[in-house]
Formats: structure tokens, sequence, C-alpha cells
């Protein structure tokens, strides 16, 4: 049953009306300031919400931790043996790596190369996901207190995760290499053809802009150029599993299956981007011995 | 009091949406509680507390997540505030036809976002439409047509929502 209700508060009703006209012509004429005048006191709006949010995490984990010691056990026999297949087999690759290391270190001695300085990590602990549905994003536990800024590069041991968007006093938001409004400068690896690697709508990503001539291949590994702020070079993002090549088309590009699973981080490191060395010190050439 | 309680919607919301929802979810869409909690503010307590709540609630999201928080106060404050002008037009609402005002509400919404948010072009209205906006929708209705549910079993509604417009 629909009736109108006359007992209309006018006032109220006014007040609301001038107060969204004001945010939508806000909005609309001065978009850029008042993005940054929200986000800027959004600070301790989010440090309030932050204190909740680490609470359930924390409530979270221990539970996924109870879930996943004694009830998820079925079936680890089975992965343990498998594991230790692969454990096997590492060993084996990583005995041959610790040849090509120690042989390298020798190469670049003689060489005389400039030592450069290790970026500095930061390690945080994924406590949530994206408050919408419209973006790939998790949320770390390391804010603009603990040294975290936009545009820095996170990344885990295996691989790019992302990068950060937006912090708060503790926490940041990172936008994942899975998202399609992320790009990263990338680098196949065998050939060394560069190009921009995009998330996609299906969880995977993509790298854009190879050139035609380019000899990549399903299985080749897509590393980090660094040639844009926030990541050094050499960090994997992914191995290529297909080749889209379009007639009259003046780049191909490649469907990569990134080396982190999004869904199943915990941990993460946040590269601190001041200690990254720059492109031009990177290239600078060893000085002769005297 | 009812302070209070906002203040503790306001707070609450992020973590439940960001640490518990993504359990929850629908073809890998989680539904949006900002949209169901400022639709019933909004239709309950008036389009000031809907305006005011909603950005509120749209702007301590959007801290959490890649999208902006202007955009994101403007859309929930404005659908806080749509939905208590909607509100002043009726005396009785039935958890049915509130599930289908939410169905529809969260649709528009949802239709409107990625042309604010300018998103990649893979991300075009067909791809939203399918992906997004149809199953958080659904989610959006059923879990708000449940708690208004469980108010409307508990309390006098419609009598709530009188006094909070005297």
């Amino acid at each position: 049953m629909w009736m109108v209700n006359l007992r209309v508060t006018s006032n109220a009703r006014r007040v609301a009306l001038v107060l969204a006209v004001v945010l939508i012509l806000g909005f609309l004429l001065l978009p850029g300031q008042l993005q940054s005048v929200f986000q800027g006191v959004g600070g301790p709006l989010g440090w309030v919400i932050s204190g909740p949010l680490n609470v359930v995490a924390g409530v979270h984990d221990r539970i996924a931790g109870v879930w996943g010691g004694y009830v998820a056990l079925q079936g680890m026999e089975e992965e343990n043996r498998q594991l230790k297949r692969e454990l096997e087999l590492l060993k084996e690759q990583n005995g041959q790596l610790r040849e090509s290391a120690a042989a390298t270190e020798r190469l670049a001695t003689l060489l005389d190369f400039k030592k450069q300085a290790l970026p500095t990590l930061i390690a945080a602990q994924v406590i949530g996901r994206d408050t919408g549905n419209w973006y790939k994003t998790i949320i770390v536990d390391k804010g603009a207190s603990d040294g975290v800024q936009p545009d820095q590069g996170v990344i885990t041991p295996a691989g790019v995760v992302g990068r950060i968007v937006k912090t708060t006093a503790s926490t940041a938001v990172v936008l994942l290499v899975t998202d399609p409004n992320n790009a990263i400068a990338g680098l196949i690896q065998r050939t060394r053809d560069e190009g921009i690697v995009e998330g996609t709508t299906h969880g995977q990503a993509r790298l854009k802009y190879i050139p035609l001539l380019s000899g990549a291949r399903p299985g080749d590994r897509v590393v980090t150029s660094g040639l844009v702020e926030g990541f050094p070079r050499g960090l994997a993002i992914g191995t290529i599993t297909r080749i889209d090549k379009e007639e009259e088309a003046l780049f191909q590009s490649a469907e990569l299956t990134p080396e982190v699973d999004p869904n199943r981080i915990e941990e993460v490191l946040v590269i601190q981007s001041s200690l990254v060395p720059t492109e031009k010190e990177r290239l600078s050439l060893p000085r002769p011995k005297p | 009091m009812k302070a209070l309680l906002y203040g503790v919607i306001i707070v609450g919301i992020v973590p439940i949406q960001s640490v518990l929802l993504p359990h929850l979810t629908l073809w890998g869409v989680k539904p949006d509680l900002g949209v169901v909690a400022v639709c019933l503010i909004g239709l309950i307590s008036g389009e000031l507390d809907g305006l005011l709540v909603g950005a509120a609630i749209g702007w301590a999201l959007s801290l959490f997540s890649a999208q902006d928080a202007l955009t994101g106060a403007m859309l929930k404050g404005s659908l806080g505030l749509a939905a208590g002008l909607a509100g002043r037009q009726m005396v009785y609402l039935s958890p049915l036809v509130l599930v289908v005002g939410l169905l529809v509400v969260s649709c528009l919404v949802g239709l409107v976002t990625p042309f604010v948010l300018r998103l990649n072009a893979q991300q075009d209205l067909w791809w939203a439409v399918w992906n997004v906006v149809l199953p958080q929708a659904c989610l959006d209705a059923v879990i708000g047509g449940a708690i208004y549910w469980l108010m409307w079993s508990q309390f006098n509604v419609e009598q709530l929502m009188s006094e909070s417009r005297m």
C-alpha cells in the first residue's frame, strides 16, 4: 500500500538538496581539487577504520589457520609426495644455478661492475581485498607511517604482485598486476623484447606492443624491464601462454599466466622506490682499470 | 544514539566488506553492503541522513579501494538522498517491494559507476552488466531483503520511519 506522507520536514529536505547540489557541482567543476581534499582529510578516518579492520583480519586469519591446519588436511599425503618430487628437481636446478652464479660473480669482478644497492623491502601482511567489485586490489597492513607510498612496487619471492595506489597511516591498497587498469613495463627474458603488461578481465595478464618480428613463443618468461618507477629490472611477472598476432596490426600481444596467484597471497614485500637504482645508474658503463 | 549507530555502521562496514564478504561471492562478485545500508538508512531516516551517511560510507569504502574517494562519496550520497526522497512517498514498505527496489537501484548505480570511474576499455558496459552489475544487484537485493525482513519482524518499521522524520 503506497500513500503520500504529508509530514514532510521541509528544512531537512532543503538542507539535503543544497548539500547534494554542492557535492555534485564540486564533482563536476573541481574534481581534482576535491579529490585531493577528500583523500587528505580521509587520513584520520582511515586510521580509525584500520583498527577494526586489523582486528577482523586477525580473527579471520586465526580461523583460516585453524581450518588450514586441521580441517583441510585431507589430500595432504599426495601433495606431500608431489612436493618431495619437486624438491628433488629443484635441488638439482639449484646446484646448476649456484655454478652459474659463481661464474657470474667471477666475471663481474673481472669487469669491475659497480655494486648496485639492493632496494629496501618492507614486509607486509595482506589483511583484506578491495571493498568494491570494480578493481582487483588487496589491502596490506603497512601504510604511510611505515614509509609506504603510492607507486611503489609490491612483490613476493615468486614475482610481481602489483603497485601501491593509495595509503592511509597504517594500511595501503595494492592494485594487482591482473587488474586491467594496471600497467607495468615488461621484457621477454629470452628475446629481450619489451612491452607493457596489463591485466585482463579474466584474471590473467597480457603483454602488449611486442614487435612483429619478435620470436616470442608460449613458455617464455616475462620479467620487469625496469623502465618505470617502482620495479627494478628482472622481477618475474608471468609466463606466456598464447601469442596473438592480428593481420595488419603494428604489434603482437601475448597472454600471460602471472607467477603470483593473487587469490592466495598472504604476505608481500613493498619496494621502496627511492632506493631502486635508476635506469641511468643501471646502464652506466664500468670504468676502465688504470 | 543515532549518531553512534551511524558511526558504528560507517566504521564496521569496511572490515566486513573487505575481509568477510570476499568469501560470500557470486561468480567472483561480492555484495555491496554500502548500497544496502545507504538505501535502508535513506528509506527509514530520510534524505538528509541518507545523504550524509551515504557520503560518509562511500568515502570510507573508497579509502580501502582503488576507487577515488570523491566518486564513492558522491555515488553513495546521491543514493541515500534518492532513497530518502522515495521513502517520503510511502508509509508502508513490504520486504518484497524492498527486494525489487534494491535490485533496480543496485543495477542503476552499477550501470553509472563504470562511466564515472572511466575504467579500462576492456571493462565495457556489456562486460560490466554481466560480470558485475547483475550478480551484485542480486546479492544486494537478497541481503537487503533479509536485513529488512529481520527489522520488519522485530520492530514496527512504519512507526520508526514516521518518528525519524518528525
